[in-house]
């Protein structure tokens, strides 16, 4: 990969600002008692590496844990209102879970990005310092014996705003000999309530702060499956799951369109076209997933499906103001930016896997998944079938999308390690949709090192390699209408987007 | 809101169905620290059992039976109630810091009452015991059986019968061993060596363990 060679220059640049930080590790090893611990460890008394291979990483006793509503407690109940006759009608804790989640970056890309026009961070730059790049206050932990919950707040450093981030609160129980462990979870990101690491909004890798220059070229972003993008602010969701015999899951779970500062159910075009677009109705989502554990090991089948009926936002002119429009000879600038009752569905389907070494020393994992979507558009919005929108935004009826990651990693006494991962999305072609010659494929490969003085605090060195992101052409031809301030900037191959990262993150 | 109506009925009717499988007795389970529910002085038992099931199963042994599945955490089921009586203490007291009992037991330990930690010793001592794992190396086995019963004399290790029983079931405040993990059990030979885990006794007989009669003695351990 002739992209990864970085001229020594850069190199020493890099090892001048990772020399700074570890130093600064270094020194505050010396200087600070190792008192600092999450909520839940202050809630259960247990130490990170029992819930956690490496955080957000979780081990078969986490998984647990989690299943069973954040719930477990060795801390005595501050008011203990308990008589003959009502049983506990509060449970105040005598330390509320608060903490503070905060992740830094520095990016450089490999090739400095051409000049947009626009202020960062649709310009994207190179050697920024994301500080931070998110900064997020968290509640977690018990709420009572039965209820607990992960309520967050988050500053995000490149949006420059602060909003409700994610959110699972669970109502749990369990039979005597925990042959059965259920729950029901109201969240806002499908996926989120998850337990395993191979897929949805906990797969590894998880820290990534990269944004790509190249996605100022038309059509050149990351194209994924929906699935991934139904997160806070823009879905909420209740669910009811099974855990049982200490090894199969399964649950069921629906979404609701529920857009920050809009007025759900009712969608508002400013909030749509913030997000792209709103679920309409009730998307449902099922998930099955069997682990078994044994020795040291601990591995995991699953998979889910969704379906969505998704209202996407495309400029929107009714027949009547099309006709205004055409009579007065001009062009008509839509004041609604969804065409209501449009839907397109996707039914999406996913296998994950997840195999982890757990053992004294070492640990291991090969985890990832697959997914499959199959997208039907709606018949308004597709070119020959086209009655309603501005313009046609689809040229196929259905189109369909499959991404595939695989990650495997390795840490040595939770303190050294690292992973690689490889992610592959291919689909059909729909020159609409994604521009250019209308390939949706991209491909990624991620290499981080990571180093982890403290369980809740960890620099990463990632770097950030790109095969594929232009409509598979490779290189391919900058849209210097994008770029009109490098007007000489040449062409551009998928490798130019190669990002070195380095990386801090903690929670305390 | 037919919709909205029919995923509640749903969610009601998972939740209810969920509820009925319950096979445990009517009382609530008061959690860890016990202060939340009334419990009668006598039913020591019966607080320990919602203990397990609330909080030691998820380590040593899902359904409760006292046998783990990690290898890292000891099979608690025939063990002899002294020894986990005077651990549960060295761990409420944290006079006992090997690395493991700081991360995991420390913390699980620090608000049990003398009562909970005598009703957690009775019971997982009257689970039946672990059957151990068949050994992979007989010869090494029985090598370990030797250094067992005999010790090693000429390098001054004693023999472990004397303290652990003749088919390592444990005396008193000796643990059981037998049928024990095998990682476990080198795990914490290494540590008496090391002295992360005090124990003057134990440092004294395992410190000139070679590593070979570590593994030979934690493989006919875990195999009886």
């Amino acid at each position: 990969m002739s992209s990864a060679q970085v001229p020594a220059a850069r190199l020493l640049r890099l090892g001048t600002v990772a020399a700074f930080l570890l130093g600064g590790s270094a020194l505050m090893l010396v200087s600070t008692p190792a008192s600092a611990v999450p909520p839940f460890a202050r809630q259960t008394g247990l130490a990170c590496e029992a819930c956690h291979t490496v955080p957000p990483e979780l081990t078969p006793f986490g998984r647990r844990f989690k299943l069973n509503g954040y719930t477990l407690t060795t801390r005595p109940p501050l008011v203990s209102d308990t008589d003959d006759h009502k049983q506990n009608t509060v449970f105040l804790t005598d330390l509320p879970g608060i903490a503070v989640l905060a992740q830094m970056g520095y990016d450089h890309y490999d090739r400095a990005p051409p000049d947009t026009g626009n202020p960062y961070p649709a310009h994207a730059q190179s050697d920024t310092y994301q500080f931070p790049d998110q900064f997020s206050l968290v509640y977690a932990g018990a709420v009572s014996d039965r209820v607990g919950g992960w309520l967050q707040l988050t500053y995000n450093g490149q949006a420059g705003s602060v909003g409700v981030d994610n959110i699972d609160l669970r109502y749990t129980d369990h039979t005597f000999d925990n042959k059965w462990v259920w729950g029901v979870t109201a969240n806002n990101y499908v996926t989120f309530q998850d337990v395993w690491n191979g897929f949805g909004s906990y797969a590894l890798p998880n820290f990534n702060t990269v944004t790509l220059w190249s996605g100022g070229v038309a059509g050149a972003g990351l194209n994924g499956p929906i699935i991934n993008a139904l997160g806070p602010g823009s879905v909420a969701g209740i669910g009811a799951y099974t855990f049982y015999d200490d090894s199969l899951y399964f649950e069921m779970s629906a979404y609701h369109s529920a857009v920050a500062g809009g007025n759900s159910p009712t969608v508002d075009s400013a909030s749509l076209a913030a997000n792209g677009g709103a679920v309409d109705r009730f998307a449902p989502y099922g998930r099955i997933a069997y682990e078994r554990d044994w020795g040291f090991h601990s591995a995991e089948i699953g998979a889910s499906a969704m379906y969505v009926n998704w209202i996407p936002s495309v400029g929107y002119i009714s027949a009547q103001q099309k006709l205004a429009a055409a009579a007065a000879g001009n062009t008509y600038t839509p004041a609604q930016t969804f065409y209501p009752g449009v839907a397109n569905r996707y039914t999406d389907l996913s296998v994950d896997w997840q195999y982890q070494y757990n053992g004294e020393h070492n640990i291991y994992g090969f985890l990832g998944h697959v997914t499959h979507e199959r997208q039907q558009n709606n018949p308004q919005l597709v070119a020959a079938t086209f009655t309603g929108a501005s313009s046609p935004i689809y040229t196929n009826p259905t189109d369909t999308l499959t991404q595939f990651l695989a990650t495997a990693e390795y840490f040595f006494d939770r303190h050294y390690g690292g992973l690689v991962s490889f992610t592959r999305t291919t689909g059909t072609s729909d020159p609409l949709a994604y521009g250019g010659n209308g390939s949706p494929a991209n491909q990624f490969m991620v290499f981080e090192l990571d180093y982890i003085p403290w369980m809740n605090f960890r620099f990463l060195l990632q770097y950030n390699a790109y095969q594929v992101v232009a409509n598979n052409q490779n290189p391919f031809t900058l849209n210097h209408a994008n770029f009109p301030n490098s007007p000489g900037f040449p062409n551009v191959k998928a490798s130019d987007n190669n990002t070195w990262v380095l990386g801090l993150w903690m929670d305390f | 809101m037919r919709t909205l109506a029919a995923t509640s009925l749903l969610v009601a009717a998972i939740a209810l169905a969920a509820t009925t499988v319950r096979d445990a007795p009517a009382a609530p389970l008061p959690p860890l620290g016990g202060t939340t529910n009334v419990v009668p002085p006598d039913a020591s038992t019966l607080d320990a059992r919602a203990l397990v099931s609330n909080v030691c199963s998820k380590c040593h042994g899902p359904s409760g039976n006292g046998v783990s599945i990690s290898p890292l955490f000891p099979i608690l089921a025939a063990q002899r109630p002294g020894y986990i009586e005077m651990e549960l203490q060295l761990f409420r007291q944290r006079e006992r810091s090997d690395p493991h009992a700081r991360a995991f037991m420390w913390g699980i330990a620090r608000g049990l009452t003398d009562e909970q930690i005598e009703g957690l010793a009775q019971y997982f001592s009257s689970q039946p015991p672990a059957s151990g794992t068949p050994s992979r190396d007989p010869a090494l086995a029985e090598k370990g059986k030797m250094i067992y019963e005999n010790g090693v004399p000429e390098r001054d290790i004693l023999a472990c019968l004397p303290c652990h029983g003749p088919n390592a079931e444990g005396v008193q405040t000796f643990p059981r061993l037998a049928g024990q993990h095998r990682d476990y059990l080198a795990l914490e030979l290494h540590e008496f060596t090391g002295q992360l885990r005090e124990s003057e006794i134990m440092h004294r007989f395992s410190q000139n363990l070679t590593e070979g009669e570590i593994a030979a003695v934690t493989e006919y351990l875990a195999s009886k």
